[in-house]
Parts: structure tokens; sequence; C-alpha cells
């Protein structure tokens, strides 16, 4: 796992949860312990009422693919072996949307409404990425 | 004090991949250009405002620490500045150039852009393009690229509106077609067909690679003045700017709402019009800076020249295109002309005063009077739109 070599994200204090979280095969939602919203990316104040006030809920990680779009080319050298990668907007129960790939699945057979469910890729000591496949295997 | 913003001066260099041809060729050319095309002086230009050349460092040091006045000898200029806001920076330098001249700052303000993308290795630029719009955490460890956002939208518009593959693929055809008649496009002389978009790559799906941009060399310079100035300079040769209105998104789009930037078309537009005293049916011409073909349906549905959904339809029945009813960026956007980077949307300005001057050649839009014209940065941010006719108000 040492030879990742995918650029990693770029986590920040008030994102740490999340990534610890994933870690523990938990996909966490961050809500606003205030005003009670929920947002996707995390931030460090809540964007509705910046409140800095922030919690988490752990989400079922069942999700409705919003849109989807197949990546041929035109990646850096290093997601090459990982092509084609299916980039995904999936929505969340909470009402919320993340971006991620989705992963054991034929990029063919992948529609916009399609249910899909939250599987987690470690990837470094450290680092565990929330990717999403079809919960009807395809 | 004298008020308003008109483009009284144009100069451009033909878009093409050509590293032999520097940056500086590029800038000293097209300044000169448009001075000598404007009619003044030299040392009547009071400030020089410039897109960033973004992923250029070096000459972005020269326009930003004010080289280009000093190269040029313009003895008048009191101010530079450069402005970025990805491909809504010429934008942003019509705004700032606006407010020089309404405060009595400025007479008359050159407006350069130049770029050289070809000397830069194509990791490189992959990179830029990859990281520059990109969210470090929640999209590029990913593999998300401009293409890639930019199929995301393309794929949920098709879904919504019911466009097809086919009609999405006619806008790129109509976009190539008014580029084959532009001497300053990298497809001058190119047309292409439905098959041959259909049947290029997939890069990003639903996006093929002829719908995709062809990052190019190339450059542009305005030379802008007051309404009042340009009146007295005479008539028929410049484009007033009548109204404006913007609105932002977000930065990131899958946290957007107004995903296909309709509404915010709609809103822009509508403030734009409503200064210049119009409805869109005044308007002759529609110029879009969308970069990728979505942009040319949604935004003609925000702008209410056609029932929504239906962008794509108008584009397919050939409306947008050369000896259509509803012409559409007649300098064939980006993917038409060749993507020169953050001052891409200053081809579309330039364009627009040619239109208005009855000076497009084969392009030209009969009684070409107003213009609406829009350009947008980052990953489709915002939307700056502006109304020109070729009378002030």
């Amino acid at each position: 796992m040492s030879e990742y070599k995918k650029p990693l994200p770029v986590i920040q204090s008030y994102s740490k949860a999340f990534w610890e979280g994933t870690k523990a095969g938990k996909l966490l939602v961050q809500q606003c312990q205030d005003c009670n919203a929920y947002m996707s990316y995390p931030r460090q104040f809540c964007t509705e009422c910046w409140s800095d006030n922030m919690g988490w809920k752990e989400s079922s990680g069942q999700a409705n693919v919003f849109s989807f779009s197949v990546t041929y080319e035109g990646v850096e050298p290093m997601f090459e072996d990982d092509l084609p990668i299916v980039l995904a907007w999936v929505d969340l129960p909470e009402g919320v949307r993340m971006n991620t790939s989705l992963i054991g699945c034929d990029p063919k057979d992948i529609e916009i409404g399609m249910e899909v469910e939250v599987v987690f890729k470690t990837v470094t000591n450290e680092i565990t990425i929330p990717h999403f496949t079809p919960v009807k295997k395809v | 004090m004298s008020k308003g913003l008109a483009i009284v001066g144009i100069a451009e260099v033909p878009t093409k991949r050509d590293p032999q041809r520097t940056r500086w060729d590029i800038l000293l050319d097209v300044c000169m250009g448009a001075v000598r095309d404007a009619g003044i002086d030299k040392n009547e230009i009071n400030a020089v405002v410039s897109p960033n050349p973004m992923a250029q460092p070096e000459m972005q040091n020269d326009m930003a620490l004010g080289k280009v006045p000093e190269v040029l000898g313009l003895k008048g200029c009191r101010d530079i500045c450069i402005t970025n806001a990805g491909g809504a920076s010429s934008t942003n330098c019509l705004r700032l150039a606006q407010q020089l001249i309404d405060s009595g700052q400025a007479n008359f303000v050159l407006i350069p852009h130049t770029t050289v993308q070809s000397d830069i290795p194509p990791a490189d630029l992959i990179n830029f393009f990859a990281t520059a719009p990109l969210d470090k955490q929640w999209e590029y460890p990913f593999g998300v690229t401009f293409n890639g956002s930019m199929g995301l939208i393309t794929n949920r518009y098709m879904y919504e509106t019911g466009a097809t593959k086919e009609q999405i693929a006619a806008v790129t055809v109509a976009l190539r077609a008014w580029a084959a008649m532009d001497p300053m496009s990298i497809f001058y002389g190119k047309p292409i067909h439905l098959d041959d978009v259909l049947n290029s790559r997939e890069v990003s799906s639903p996006l093929h690679a002829k719908e995709c941009n062809l990052l190019a060399d190339g450059g542009g310079a305005l030379v802008v003045t007051s309404h009042e100035i340009a009146k007295k300079m005479g008539s028929g040769r410049h484009a007033y700017k009548l109204g404006h209105g913007t609105r932002f998104m977000s930065a990131t789009p899958f946290v957007r709402d107004d995903l296909f930037h309709r509404e915010s078309y709609r809103a822009s537009s509508q403030d734009a019009l409503k200064q210049a005293g119009m409805t869109i049916g005044n308007i002759d011409l529609r110029q879009i800076y969308g970069a990728y073909p979505y942009t040319q349906c949604s935004a003609l549905e925000g702008y209410g020249s056609v029932r929504e959904n239906e962008g794509a339809i108008a584009w397919a029945e050939g409306r947008c295109g050369p000896g259509g009813d509803l012409p559409c960026t007649t300098m064939g956007d980006a993917t038409g002309r060749g993507h020169t980077g953050s001052g891409v949307s200053m081809a579309f300005y330039i364009d627009t005063v040619r239109q208005i001057r009855g000076e497009a050649g084969d392009r030209q839009i009969e009684s070409c009077s107003n213009v609406i014209l829009t350009t947008s940065g980052g990953s489709v941010m915002n939307t700056c739109t502006t109304v020109f006719g070729s009378e002030p108000r």
C-alpha cells in the first residue's frame, strides 16, 4: 500500500472525522448541531447559520446515482491504470450529494437513478476512500 | 465625468499551436493592432488591464508587474492590473476598465490577452487544468478532470431534457461550421459532420473528443473608452455596453443547485436586458462562452430564446448555426476556436465588435445591431451577461 501513487485527499482539521470514519468503515455526513443542516462536502462553519458546532451522523451509505460520466482518457499518468473511471455524483438519504467513483461494475450497465452503496477502499495506512458500487450486481 | 463603456479598438492573432510564436510576439501584435484600430495615439492609453495568463508564471509576472506599458512606451499610463476569474477574466477586465473610465481615471484603457500553451508539456497542462478548479479533497483523488466534470453535467442535462447525443453533437457541428469560416480559428476551413463527432473517441461520456477543447495559443486586445468619447470618434464602428448582469453559482459543480446554469443565465440576462431597455426579442446575435455543448443549449433556454429543455432541439434544427434564424456564437466557442486559457472570452468580445461593425466576413449576421454575450469562469462558477449595441442608449 506504500506504493499508492494517486493524489491523496488533502485533509483539514474539520474534515478529519470524515476520514477517520471511512477508515473505520463508516460513511459520516456532517451535520450542524445548532440548525441541523446536513452538509456535503464538510466545512469549518455551517453554510446555513455559520455555527462552528459541527457534528457527524453515520449514513446508511445507500445512495442513488444523480449523474455519472465514464472517463476513458485525458487523466494524469497516475490514474491511467484505473481507466475507464466511472465518475459519479450520488445522492444520500440525508439529502446531500457526494462526488465519488463507481467500482465493481461494467460502465455500460450504469444508469442515472440506479441504487448504489458505499464500499471502502483502503489505499494507505491513513487513508480509506469511499467509492460506491451498484446494489444489484450487474 | 464621461461614463459608460464602448469598445473602439480590436485586434487579434489567429489561434493556433505554434511554440515559435512567443507570448510577447502575440502581446505586442495585438496591443499595437488594437491601438491603431482605434485610431488613437499610444500615449492616450491611461491604463492596461489584462486577464491573468494562467499556467504561464513568467508571463503572469510580466503582466502583473507592469512590463506591458513599459515595453510599449505607453507614456500616459496611470494604472495597471491583471484579473483572474478563469474564462470570465476578460469580463472582469471590462468591468474594471469601466470603473476607471466612470471615475475619471482613464479615457482609454487597453485590455490585452496572450496565451501560449503549445510549449507546456501535455502532462503539465492536464495537471494544471485537473487541479486548478478542482477540490483537492473531494474531487481530485477520484480522478475528476475538467472534461469529467462537464461530462457529469452533460449526462444529467441529457437525462432531464431528453436531448439526444445526435442533438448535442449538432451543437459542435454548428460551432465548427462558424469556425470553418473564421480565419482566426484553429479550425478555419475545417468543417465537420455529425458522424465525425459521434465517431470520435469518447473522452468523458457522453462527451466525445470533438466536443472537448483543444488547448491552443492565441490572443487579442480591446481598446475601450466612454460612450461620450466613442460618439465623438465617429459612428458605425463601436460596440456600446448597454447593460450587464452576473450571477454566481458555486465553485464546485456537485454542490450546485442550478446545475445547467439556466436560472443564472436567465437572471443575468434579464438584468442586462433591463438596463439596456430591451427584451431578448431585440437581440440579433447570442455569443455564449461555455466551452462545452450543453451550455450553448441551456443558455438559449435561460435567455428565453427557446422553451425550457428545447435548447438542443434548436441547434439540431440548424437554427443557431450559419443561415439559422437564431444565430449563436459566431466565433465557434472554445470548441470551434481552440481554447486560449483564462483570456478565452476576449475572442467573444472581439467578434461582437466585428459583427456590429459588419466586418465578420462570411459569418456576418444581417443587420447585427444588438448582441447578448455571456462568459463563465472556473467550472462554470458564474454567468456574466452583457448586452452590446451599435448605438449608445
